[in-house]
């Protein structure tokens, strides 16, 4: 990283992934949710990864963010699990060791699964399949990941199956209101003046206030592109934006996780 | 593909084929045409001749034992007109009065004697004394006032006259010349037909190696799962197509090879990657001091940059066999540069860096948007990582002949000349650079695996100039149902 030093002014450690998650879901309840939604306090995943050290950090992450984690190492284990328990959201690895990823998801789907899946893949190119379920709702990830934007890819599947209330025109995270129509952000009842992209990526960070969300999540969300840039053109362009939303005297809302992402503060 | 069908005919090697075979086939079919000819005429002045010997001895013979009395010329000259109406090839159709033949005896001292034909006579008589003829073979005769020349038979009867018979050439060469416009006619036939069997027969033949070019080309480098058509006769084309279609299946088994090494390597290496990553992740969430968090964060981005060095040299090394596997959809390279632009932006303003798009408009190809997006991105990391403050940027998009053509300049110190010559060669970087020398590299596999090429050097007026091409596979067709569909959104 290149960061400077300026960067870096507002740098504080990074909790518990769970934590964030718990603080929106409160958050939620409470003051205005800028997803809409509310969620489930025990969410049943069902995780199919057969490499051991991966599901152990997975299974205890998601647990901390407050999902009811059922871990399958391989196919079998995993139609078996897929029977009995009724869950809401699938993680599965592509290369298990009794059959091909895809496969298992195909026949769980004829067995009747509804839920969405999120692929992780370590293979080097996205299988056309994969793309296909993609577009049926479901969702993948490379590895190696970032727990943060498996997080936020796990939440945005939910949002996507479950009923949709009507979409939000205002989000309100604390003092800060974006209008979506007029495409205006005001601080304390004071305009902001937001270029175009400024207002997309502040929309991005209020719609995840809570939550952290890494720069390959900014990347894929606010300029459509799925690349890793090795220079900190992100972090420029968060520096900006909160140069305009973290004005003087007041309560700093973005937030860096140094080596995980960004949080807007929702508290 | 537009272009190949359009293609004139004339161009094509059907009828170059047919044009030489044709060339041939009429030569041959004009030399036996001409051999039948002479043979024909030969035997035409052949069997003329033989009637006029024939004739000319019965009439000696009868000129021989007419008693030279008042009836003489009244019997010879009826013998004489007698024998001129069985005259062989006559023309039947015209029925003039039978000036074909004449009959011409001479005193001893050369005087006309007896006359029987159209005329006086007089000018076969200079024609006959201006030409030598020997007795017994007949030979042509030039007569003044005649179109045609006589053939002339003579014979020397024992009273010292002599006897000629003459015989017109007219309907011989009358029949000689409906023969060689039939001929003609004929040969004209047999050429044209020859023509046009040769013609489509070749053409037939050669749509069969066209559809297998065409189908090989279709092949390319992504999809090799794909055959040339093959067809059920044994000959050259199809053993043509089966021997393409078998080294497509040597290909496609090593390139199946090739993915699966790679494709095991990255899953062997990102499998332990991602537990350790995650691992890292969870205690740094347990870290609550600062000092503590920072090597774990270095680790991370470290194991990052691992990663992104890992796929980059995957890639290059696929790139580098041609086994990039690309999936193709219409991307707009001036939309594309926008919004990097739109990202860059900011960094590069910090640097002090000013930035400039030159374009005319959309400009649509067929390429893997993942690869595109993130090899323009490597373009411009390089930049703002090279580039000292205070320096230009010059994008241009523009078209050029078949190929969307994107160069990026600036007015920098430009390539260090010790790595100019091997720029795009792994592992090679310039002295002050940190990154891990796949940069270039990268950039020029995902460029040729798009049938692209990529140059880099230094300008003259300074400062590093990269010039990329992809060849415009999307034509105006694909491109209207993209404008349409940013026009609607």
């Amino acid at each position: 990283m290149t960061e400077s030093r300026s960067l870096h002014d507002n740098v504080f450690i990074f909790q518990i992934p769970g934590c964030t998650y718990q603080s929106c879901f409160v958050a939620g309840l409470i003051a205005e949710n800028p997803s809409g939604m509310h969620y489930d306090p025990l969410m049943r995943l069902l995780l199919v990864e057969d490499e051991i050290d991966i599901q152990s950090f997975l299974r205890s992450s998601l647990e901390e963010a407050g999902y009811q984690v059922e871990a399958a190492a391989d196919g079998k284990t995993a139609e078996r699990l897929a029977v009995d328990g009724q869950f809401d959201i699938l993680i599965v690895d592509l290369g298990l060791p009794d059959q091909d990823g895809i496969s298992l998801i195909f026949k769980l789907r004829q067995m009747g699964l509804h839920a969405p899946v999120l692929i992780l893949s370590a293979r080097r190119s996205v299988d056309d399949r994969v793309r296909g379920l993609e577009q049926g709702g479901d969702d993948y990830l490379t590895k190696p990941f970032a727990l943060a934007e498996l997080l936020a890819r796990l939440r945005n599947l939910l949002k996507r199956n479950s009923p949709s209330g009507t979409e939000a025109t205002r989000l309100r995270v604390l003092d800060l209101e974006l209008d979506l129509l007029r495409r205006e952000a005001t601080r304390s009842g004071e305009l902001l003046q937001l270029t175009t992209q400024e207002f997309v990526l502040l929309e991005f960070l209020c719609r995840n206030a809570g939550r952290v969300v890494t720069r390959s999540m900014i990347l894929d969300q606010v300029w459509g592109m799925r690349i890793q840039p090795d220079t900190n053109v992100v972090d420029v362009h968060i520096y900006r934006l909160r140069g305009k939303v973290d004005g003087l005297g007041q309560q700093p809302l973005i937030r860096t996780l140094r080596g995980v992402g960004y949080v807007l503060k929702d508290r | 593909m537009s272009s190949k069908t359009a293609k004139p005919v004339m161009r094509s090697a059907a009828w170059r084929i047919s044009l030489w075979a044709t060339l041939a086939f009429a030569c041959g079919t004009l030399l036996v045409f001409i051999f039948l000819h002479r043979f024909v005429a030969g035997d035409i002045q052949r069997r003329s001749d033989a009637w006029l010997s024939g004739e000319v001895e019965v009439l000696g013979d009868v000129a021989e034992r007419t008693p030279k009395n008042a009836l003489y010329d009244r019997v010879v000259g009826e013998v004489a007109e007698l024998a001129g109406k069985e005259v062989p090839n006559k023309d039947l159709t015209e029925n003039r009065s039978n000036d074909s033949v004449f009959f011409l005896q001479t005193g001893s001292d050369g005087s006309l004697k007896l006359w029987v034909g159209a005329g006086s006579g007089e000018s076969h008589l200079k024609a006959i004394e201006g030409t030598k003829i020997v007795p017994d073979r007949p030979t042509d005769l030039d007569v003044r006032g005649f179109e045609f020349p006589f053939r002339v038979a003579s014979i020397r009867i024992n009273d010292g006259s002599f006897i000629y018979l003459g015989l017109s050439e007219r309907d011989e060469l009358r029949v000689l010349r409906s023969l060689r416009l039939k001929f003609f006619l004929l040969w004209l036939l047999l050429v044209l037909l020859g023509f046009g069997i040769v013609f489509f027969t070749t053409r037939r033949m050669l749509s069969h190696v066209r559809e297998i070019a065409e189908a090989a080309s279709r092949i390319g480098h992504s999809d090799l799962t794909a055959r040339v058509p093959t067809t059920k006769r044994n000959d050259e084309v199809s053993h043509l197509a089966l021997t393409l279609n078998r080294m497509l299946d040597r290909i496609e088994s090593s390139m199946h090879q090739l993915h699966t090494i790679t494709d095991s390597l990255a899953h062997d290496l990102r499998s332990p990657l991602t537990a350790i990553r995650g691992k890292l992740e969870v205690s740094l969430s347990a870290v609550t001091q600062i000092e503590q968090a920072e090597p774990i964060v270095s680790v991370i981005e470290e194991l990052d940059r691992l990663t992104d060095f890992l796929n980059k040299s995957l890639d290059v090394a696929e790139a580098k066999a041609d086994a990039l596997r690309l999936n193709r959809v219409p991307v707009d390279l001036d939309e594309l540069l926008r919004i990097m632009i739109d990202l860059y932006e900011p960094s590069m303003s910090e640097k002090g860096l000013l930035i400039r798009l030159q374009s005319s408009g959309a400009l649509t190809i067929e390429a893997d948007a993942a690869l595109l997006h993130r090899m323009i991105a490597n373009l411009f990391d390089n930049e703002l990582k090279h580039v000292p403050a205070a320096c230009t940027i010059n994008l241009r998009l523009s078209t050029e002949d078949d190929a969307a053509s994107f160069i990026m300049e600036d007015d920098g110190p430009g390539f260090d000349p010790e790595v100019l010559s091997h720029l795009f060669e792994r592992r090679v970087r310039g002295k002050e650079s940190n990154g891990h020398g796949l940069g270039l590299a990268f950039v020029d596999a995902v460029t040729r695996a798009h049938g692209g090429a990529v140059t880099a050097g230094n300008r003259e007026s300074g400062g590093a100039q990269i010039a990329v091409t992809f060849p415009l596979l999307a034509n105006e067709q694909s491109r209207a149902p993209m404008a349409a569909m940013r026009g609607a959104s």
